[in-house]
């Protein structure tokens, strides 16, 4: 009766909030979980109880799951909205619990979660299967050293759960030595991959078990790529490995079938991949798979798209937290042929913590930039200083930065730069940027 | 040529620390003094005596215990490359492996204090050292430090080496050990400028500080904004 009261009482509330536009998807359960803290573990679950975490990729790998389960008629309750901790899960879950028999309304249940918040959401054998896409740093201000994610993983679920694991990455390539079911993935050398990454920073570049260094036959960002350790006292094995990668023409090959890539961009091998290996590991067919990835193709999230002066601009929001991640939209920006200019900044490091440490800034090889058809980059923000040495010390030629103390002059100065206008700013400064040009279109 | 090791570049080198080397590098650059970084890690033979300055960052715990594992073997050379009055800057956590123990783990014992893991602890820090204007940073550290003799800085705001002590770090002739993380030379120009003008009267050479530099102007702003609106 309580457990009725409680699913009843988180719809309820979801409706209030959404009439007064307030946080529907977080308050309902910070109001049911402060009367009843283990609501979750009273749910009767369907027969696939599926999360997706690690330091970045969760999101899109999320929605390319729920995309092909979707399409071959899986019910699937999801966090669509991204919104991935403790009380954004709890209002998903209740409000797709039948109010009487406690059942989740789906034959899915699919959650992207922070990877600091799996053991406080779940009892260890809630899930079925977890896919762990990537273990980097991330949010380092906040979150420590890599070894301390992967710990707090590892702690969260218990023998029974099937893993499937992106072993590019040497962390999450450590969770094969469990004696959980282990589904594994990876990307074969490609076009792009690295003989030696751009700078030092490099993290598990140890074996893990002997302490010798790895031996990387190729990179393809940070410490992703294939790596031997020289004592073979810890290997990469891969079940489904993507081949072929080419972002020219979206595409890559696993298991002999092409598959098409929904963006241009590394990181979308991964998802895919990921996505791939989760559902043949639930008994998804080839042409099932086929079908989703191939024929009804995922819309992938467009950029916000405006014009300046009859250029075009993307706008992408930079995630400074992570330097992977950074340097993902980074390249991004590289692979656009033709000629542009770049405007960087931002005022506060991140929107999940206060504390503005700069580390960050040299983890990011910003060398990358240093490109002929990168007309001027432009400096903004409370921190311009701050980029502005980081891009000289990436030997950035000071020709071609422009710094700007006030937003407002971006206007007049951009009409004195070329190309495609690419911004790369934080969440507050985006919203100005976008302000400032729509007064401009609309002029 | 000044020459200059990083060491375990590829294990203690997690907050953007290879900012540091970068910062000394260019100071001698913009000197038009000849620089040599020699990148060292686990069993590449170390020869102390050959640097002018040898720089540590900080690692995991994992990868600081791989790094003591194979410091071990050189803890007399630190000494006597210390005792010479030879330049050893350690950040973040690494500098813990020049003292007692951390924890339970025998460090290299060349100095007094020791570290007991606490809960993790954060903050932006400013400190005073000697008469230069605050030392800007950040700490993210999960050990405490014990320690009575030779401190480093006095604490104006932020984390100190332990709930008790006023001051951070500890500093003996050259050797500079903080627990301020991530590119604390280039965010604070004007003590690179104090270390790099003594290596520079130290060999022979003159040091002209620029202070009209991208480094100086971001220091600056900090404070402004960070700093003098706060205090």
């Amino acid at each position: 009766m309580k457990i009725s009261f409680l699913i009843l009482l988180n719809k309820i509330i979801t409706i209030i909030c959404k009439i007064f536009r307030k946080q529907a998807s977080v308050f309902p359960a910070s109001i049911v979980r402060k009367l009843d803290s283990n609501i979750l573990s009273k749910i009767k679950y369907p027969k696939y109880v599926i999360g997706v975490t690690g330091s970045s990729g969760k999101g899109s790998t999320t929605s390319m799951i729920a995309h092909i389960l979707e399409d071959n008629n899986y019910k699937v309750i999801w966090n669509k909205s991204g919104s991935n901790v403790v009380n954004g899960t709890t209002t998903i879950i209740l409000n797709n619990t039948n109010t009487f028999t406690h059942k989740l309304n789906g034959d899915v249940l699919l959650l992207e979660m922070d990877e600091s918040y799996i053991k406080e959401t779940f009892k260890k054998s809630t899930l079925t299967h977890l896919v762990i896409t990537n273990i980097t740093r991330d949010q380092p201000a906040r979150n420590g050293e890599p070894e301390l994610i992967l710990n707090k993983i590892k702690e969260s679920f218990n023998e029974e759960v099937h893993l499937i694991l992106n072993v590019d990455d040497p962390f999450v390539n450590r969770l094969t030595y469990l004696n959980n079911k282990i589904t594994t993935y990876g990307i074969d050398k490609t076009k792009y991959s690295l003989n030696k990454p751009y700078s030092n920073n490099i993290d598990a570049a140890y074996c893990p078990f002997c302490h010798t260094k790895l031996n990387y036959s190729y990179y393809h960002y940070g410490h992703l790529g294939k790596y031997t350790c020289p004592n073979k006292d810890f290997t990469r094995k891969v079940d489904f490995l993507a081949k072929n990668v080419n972002l020219e023409k979206q595409n890559m090959i696993i298991n002999n079938q092409e598959y098409h890539l929904n963006k241009n961009v590394f990181f979308a091998a991964y998802y895919t991949l990921a996505a791939f290996a989760l559902c043949k590991t639930i008994g998804l067919s080839d042409e099932q798979l086929n079908y989703s990835l191939n024929k009804n193709i995922l819309e992938s999230k467009r950029l916000k798209n405006l014009t300046f002066d009859n250029r075009l601009v993307q706008m992408i929001e930079s995630k400074n937290e992570n330097n992977l991640s950074y340097l993902q939209s980074l390249n991004y920006i590289n692979n656009y042929p033709n000629e542009k200019t770049i405007i960087l900044g931002f005022d506060n490091v991140s929107r999940r913590y206060k504390y503005n440490d700069l580390s960050w800034l040299y983890d990011v090889d910003f060398e990358i930039l240093n490109l002929k058809n990168v007309d001027k980059i432009i400096i903004i923000g409370r921190f311009r200083y701050d980029c502005l040495a980081r891009l000289l010390n990436a030997n950035i030629p000071e020709d071609k930065i422009l710094l700007i103390d006030d937003v407002e002059d971006i206007p007049k100065l951009l009409k004195t730069t070329k190309g495609t206008i690419f911004t790369m700013v934080c969440f507050d400064m985006t919203a100005v940027l976008k302000k400032i040009f729509l007064e401009e279109q609309n002029d | 040529m000044i020459k200059v090791a990083h060491l375990y570049y590829d294990l203690l080198n997690l907050y953007g620390e290879q900012g540091n080397i970068l910062a000394i590098k260019n100071a001698f650059k913009n000197q038009n003094i000849d620089i040599r970084i020699d990148y060292l890690t686990i069993n590449d033979k170390i020869n102390f005596s050959s640097y002018d300055l040898v720089y540590l960052g900080s690692g995991s715990d994992e990868s600081l215990m791989i790094a003591l594992n194979d410091l071990k073997k050189y803890a007399k050379d630190i000494k006597k490359y210390i005792e010479n009055n030879k330049y050893l800057i350690a950040t973040g956590n690494s500098y813990l492996l020049f003292g007692k123990s951390i924890d339970d783990v025998t460090s290299l014992g060349i100095f007094n204090y020791y570290a007991k893991s606490d809960k993790r602890l954060r903050d932006h820090s400013f400190m005073v050292y000697k008469d230069l204007s605050p030392i800007i940073g950040f700490q993210n550290r999960k050990y405490i430090v014990q320690n009575n003799e030779n401190h480093l800085f006095k604490v104006i705001s932020g984390l100190a080496d332990n709930y008790k002590s006023l001051t951070e770090g500890y500093n003996y002739k050259n050797f500079y050990g903080t627990y301020l993380i991530g590119p604390l030379l280039i965010r604070n120009p004007h003590l690179t400028d104090l270390i790099v003008s003594d290596l520079c009267i130290k060999n022979n050479y003159k040091y002209h500080i620029d202070t009209n530099t991208p480094e100086y102007k971001a220091y600056n702003e900090y404070l402004k904004n960070f700093y003098e609106n706060n205090s």
